[in-house]
């Protein structure tokens, strides 16, 4: 236990205190040690995992519904476009990337873009044929700002960004190659199948075989077994949330 | 004696621009308006160091204060309103949105006042500048010019008290009734310490004052000095001493109220108040429009001397902001009445002391 | 003598606007302060000084004579929202009651469900966590000193401790992607590894973090003014203050030496080097020095955690059999989890204090039945009124931010 004891000040720690105080302002008046970013004219740099927008893969999606069941603000509703993909109320979402984590095949995943603006509360819903493209970007930053220490003193690095191709009749730097710089590299997929973990308390209820959306459960009338293609199965998960005895599972293949 | 030969007799004597002077001086019609301008009083009371070096003043303040403030507290400050200049012109952007922006008088405010006062506020902040001189140009020449000038910015306080009052709301009343309080700590400590320079130099006239000072009057009666220092904190509301418009407490004190361009207005007032509070301390105690006399611009080089060591004083007022917190108003009262007017009475006893030998 | 009794009747009529229905006073109150002389100031929400709550200040002159809180401006359902959402989906919301304090909140919250469905969390995750706790406890404690310092008026104060503060976002980013609000404390550990630039950053910063404290110190907590608007203004004494129920820093100003993380330590505090600060005057001052002595103790806690920190899993292997990221598995290993029937709490301690958490669950819905969170504003609130009476008007600020009651925190 550390005890603080009763501060008494004096008239000579007043006048300590006092001159203390000058000398501190007037030393910062002369030297400030500014930690100011002027935005947007400069921008700090930031790490891979930031959490910012998200960016959407079409072609990875296998429509399993996780990231519209896990997010806490309901912000992800699943909207037909051939198949089943997520849409985006930017007005709900949290920033939480619970569903960028949630997602076995990495289709949904982060973006270093957290500062966008919408003109009216209706565009904020971000709709599924929207989501399949890149979103458009502007940025008229010319230093970017990373804060690091060195020999124990916090220094701010101000480098110039390569702006690459700017399109001055439309005003902005081209897409593609622009945001490569500010996505966070793809994930790794963790690819699942699905497994009976206890075929003996199968009841044969074909429940899982009704609702595969790949048709990839069959009743194999040899072995008199329910059994998964291997091939066909995505991960999806919906035999394993339905199956009353709950013997279905998921594993790493 | 015409009145052009009054406004020719006593103009002012700018050798770097005489050529253009003498030039303009035959053109038939124009020549009564170069010379009205050039007649020293009107000069000192127009142009400077009255209203337009009042209005340059204002409107350098705020975006000073604004970025002086700011470097100590480890930001930048106004930089938007005009990016090539870095925000020079902010000052002039906040008064041109005042004009725009409603004045609402609500139902229970006492209108004529409420709305009358801000601006008749300005009288007796606008009839000291008659009174200082600058070397040669001066408004009016007085022996009791020092007197004077007290005595017209001891009105202020009151229009404040009043504006307090026509506002009829919880937070103004209690926000008037600090400013009767904290005006009756500083007063007679201000006071004391101004007739104690006043005996030092034998008289009231700023001519004798600064003639006397071979030595700056820092020196003479630093006593004086300090109390003068705390006395011009507390007179025109900046920390520690900001109680009567303390933003935390009483959501601004009288001022609650106001909008739009009176508000401009009443904010507007303790910087005035600190201008001629500036300038009195500039004459009394730090040799006034003393200094290097620059030739090529003649009467010119004695304002420039006066405006410059008044913007040094105000330097230092506004960089007290940033160190310090705000007093509670019965820790002001007991400073005011008893160390500062212990300090004053032995400020007078010096300043009586020494004046027998300067 | 006969001793006359006189009935002074003042007669003032309290004014309109103090008996229309939302003010939550009964009118007879009203009228009795009128009656005898004293003046009701309603220190609302919509002021510069008051932060989300209002407070009914009834006034004798100059001198409190009592303050009535109004809290519930800011109330947000928290506890009924948690019932109809997932377990995993409340962590978002457990911790946006106190932004800045959000690893403390989402720590007690997720120690709850570890100790329902006994789940031993390994080594580098409890580190982690213990350098995340302590990351939001130096930024609240910063955060509320700038509130006190701008309710001085000392806006130089202010800019200081946020600017200090910007350093613990910065490493919070590094480390979990967000600046407040981290979520990153899930059952079994934490969402992902932390590598070991991001600690040596961590590392690094907290010398740079005591040299610009060390500016703060001299302008601030040094400066004459300062002392003498906090020295002796609301004082608790030790009585008062275990009979009002105050808890966290501001218990252990008037001298109780009382902390959870010492009483019944959790993650790794039992197993470092640290101490607590304890002052026996219980006035403003004290209670503000215990909190700047607090963060010089946290910056202590983290250097070690940064150097003892082991290598090996983040996420027990009871939740996820990949042990370095939960990227991926997080749907199937955590959403549906249930508690076993039973009602199960925790002690967390919290910057400002101490925050009970309960769980109430029936056995068989991956939704809670019944949540329960008391956070440390409310407990402490009542001390906080209590701790007002008989002081100036001037000086109901300097108390406010001396406790750095946060009616969001407070209100939930």
């Amino acid at each position: 236990m550390i005890k603080i004891s009763k501060v008494e000040p004096s008239v000579s720690d007043r006048i300590k205190g006092h001159l203390n105080a000058i000398t501190t302002a007037f030393v910062q008046a002369l030297k400030p040690d500014r930690i100011t970013v002027e935005y947007p004219r400069e921008r700090r740099r930031y790490p891979d995992n930031f959490r910012g927008i998200l960016i959407f893969d079409k072609d990875r999606c296998v429509s399993c519904f996780r990231c519209a069941q896990i997010c806490p603000a309901n912000a992800i509703k699943m909207e037909f476009y051939d198949n089943y993909y997520p849409s985006v109320d930017y007005a709900k979402c949290i920033f939480c990337h619970f569903c960028v984590e949630s997602c076995p095949t990495g289709a949904l995943r982060s973006s270093k873009v957290h500062d966008v603006a919408f003109k009216s509360l209706d565009d904020m819903y971000i709709h599924t044929n929207s989501m399949m493209s890149i979103p458009e970007i502007v940025r008229e930053e010319e230093i970017e700002v990373e804060y690091e220490i060195e020999d124990g003193k916090l220094k701010l690095r101000r480098e110039v960004v390569e702006k690459l191709e700017v399109d001055y009749e439309r005003r902005r730097l081209i897409l593609k190659k622009e945001l490569s710089s500010l996505e966070v590299p793809p994930p790794i997929p963790v690819r699942k199948r699905a497994y009976c973990k206890d075929p003996e308390s199968c009841l044969g209820c074909r429940i899982c075989a009704s609702v595969c959306p790949r048709n990839a459960i069959k009743y194999d009338r040899k072995k008199r077994i329910m059994s998964i293609d291997i091939e066909k199965c995505v991960g999806c998960g919906f035999c394993v949330r339905h199956c009353p005895m709950e013997i279905l599972d998921l594993k790493v293949m | 004696m015409s009145l052009f030969e009054i406004f020719v007799s006593n103009m002012m004597n700018i050798p770097i621009i005489k050529p253009l002077i003498d030039y303009l001086m035959g053109v038939p019609v124009i020549r009564f308006i170069v010379a009205l301008i050039l007649w020293r009083p009107f000069f000192a009371i127009a142009i400077a160091p009255g209203l337009g070096a009042l209005g340059l003043y204002l409107l350098w303040i705020v975006y000073f204060e604004r970025k002086l403030t700011a470097r100590v507290q480890w930001r930048v400050g106004p930089l938007e309103v005009c990016r090539p200049i870095r925000g020079l012109i902010q000052a002039l952007a906040d008064g041109i949105r005042f004009f725009f922006q409603e004045v609402i008088v609500h139902r229970e405010a006492h209108r004529p006042y409420y709305v009358q006062l801000p601006i008749l506020a300005f009288i007796p902040v606008l009839i000291p500048i008659m009174f200082i001189p600058a070397g040669n140009v001066v408004g009016i020449k007085s022996d009791y010019a020092i007197q004077l000038i007290v005595a017209f910015l001891a009105l202020i306080s009151i229009t404040i008290v009043v504006i307090g009052w026509a506002s009829n709301s919880r937070f103004a009343f209690v926000g008037s009734v600090r400013e009767a309080f904290m005006y009756f700590a500083y007063e007679v400590p201000f006071v004391i310490a101004v007739i104690s320079m006043i005996f030092l130099y034998g008289s009231g006239n700023p001519y004798v004052a600064v003639e006397k000072q071979t030595i700056p009057g820092v020196f003479l009666n630093p006593i004086a000095f300090i109390v003068y220092l705390i006395a011009m904190l507390m007179a025109t509301s900046r920390l520690p001493f900001e109680i009567p418009e303390a933003d935390q407490e009483i959501a601004f004190g009288p001022f609650v109220e106001y909008s739009g361009i009176l508000f401009g207005l009443v904010m507007t007032l303790a910087y005035e108040k600190l201008y001629i509070m500036a300038l009195l301390f500039t004459i009394l105690f730090l040799g006034g429009w003393s200094g290097p006399y620059i030739w090529i611009i003649g009467d010119l080089s004695h304002v420039l001397w006066l405006l410059l060591k008044t913007v040094v004083t105000i330097s230092i007022i506004v960089i007290v902001r940033s160190i310090y917190a705000r007093y509670r108003l019965d820790q002001a009262l007991k400073l005011g009445w008893s160390s500062m007017l212990g300090l004053s009475l032995v400020g007078l006893v010096l300043g009586v002391g020494v004046g027998w030998f300067v | 003598m006969i001793d006359m009794e006189y009935e002074i009747k003042v007669p003032v009529e309290p004014p309109t606007e103090l008996k229309s229905y939302f003010i939550p006073i009964p009118p007879e109150y009203v009228e009795e302060t009128y009656r005898s002389d004293d003046f009701l100031v309603l220190v609302g929400p919509q002021h510069p000084g008051s932060g989300h709550m209002r407070l009914i200040v009834r006034v004798h002159g100059d001198i409190i004579r009592e303050v009535i809180p109004d809290p519930g401006y800011v109330h947000r359902c928290v506890e009924k929202v948690a019932e109809n959402r997932l377990y995993i989906q409340n962590i978002p919301l457990v911790e946006r009651p106190s932004i800045m304090d959000s690893a403390n909140l989402n720590l007690g919250y997720v120690r709850v469900i570890e100790e329902a469905l006994d789940i031993e969390v390994p080594e580098r995750a409890r580190y982690i966590r213990t350098i995340l706790a302590e990351l939001c406890r130096i930024g609240t404690h910063l955060y509320d000193a700038a509130i006190l310092s701008v309710f001085m008026g000392h806006t130089t104060g202010f800019m200081y401790a946020f600017g200090v503060r910007e350093l613990i976002c910065e490493a919070l980013v590094r480390m979990t992607g967000a600046r407040f609000t981290c979520s990153f404390i899930i059952p079994g550990g934490v969402r992902r590894n932390v590598g070991s630039d991001v600690l040596r950053f961590i590392y690094d910063m907290t010398f740079e973090m005591e040299k610009r404290l060390k500016t703060f110190e001299k302008i601030f907590i040094k400066n004459p003014t300062v002392i003498a608007r906090l020295k002796d203004v609301g004082v608790l004494t030790k009585e008062e203050a275990i009979k009002f129920g105050v808890v966290g820093p501001f218990l252990r100003a008037s001298g109780v030496e009382y902390d959870v993380r010492k009483v019944e330590p959790y993650e790794v505090y039992d197993e470092l080097d640290w101490d607590i600060p304890v002052s026996d005057d219980g006035d403003g001052y004290s209670r503000f020095l215990v909190r700047v002595n607090e963060i010089s103790q946290s910056i202590n806690i983290i250097r070690q955690c940064v150097r003892r920190i082991p290598g090996g899993r983040v996420i027990s292997d009871q939740i996820c059999e990949d042990g370095r990221s939960i990227r991926g598995h997080f749907f199937d290993s955590l959403a549906n989890i249930v508690l076993p029937a039973g009602e199960y709490t925790t002690l967390t301690e919290c910057a400002r204090g101490t925050v009970v958490f309960t769980i109430v669950s029936d056995g068989e819905s991956n939704v809670p039945y019944r949540f329960r969170m008391v956070t440390p504003g409310w407990l402490y609130l009542r001390g906080f009124m209590e701790s007002l009476k008989g002081e100036r008007l001037a000086d109901l600020q300097a108390i406010y931010g001396s406790f750095g009651y946060f009616p969001p925190e407070a209100d939930r």
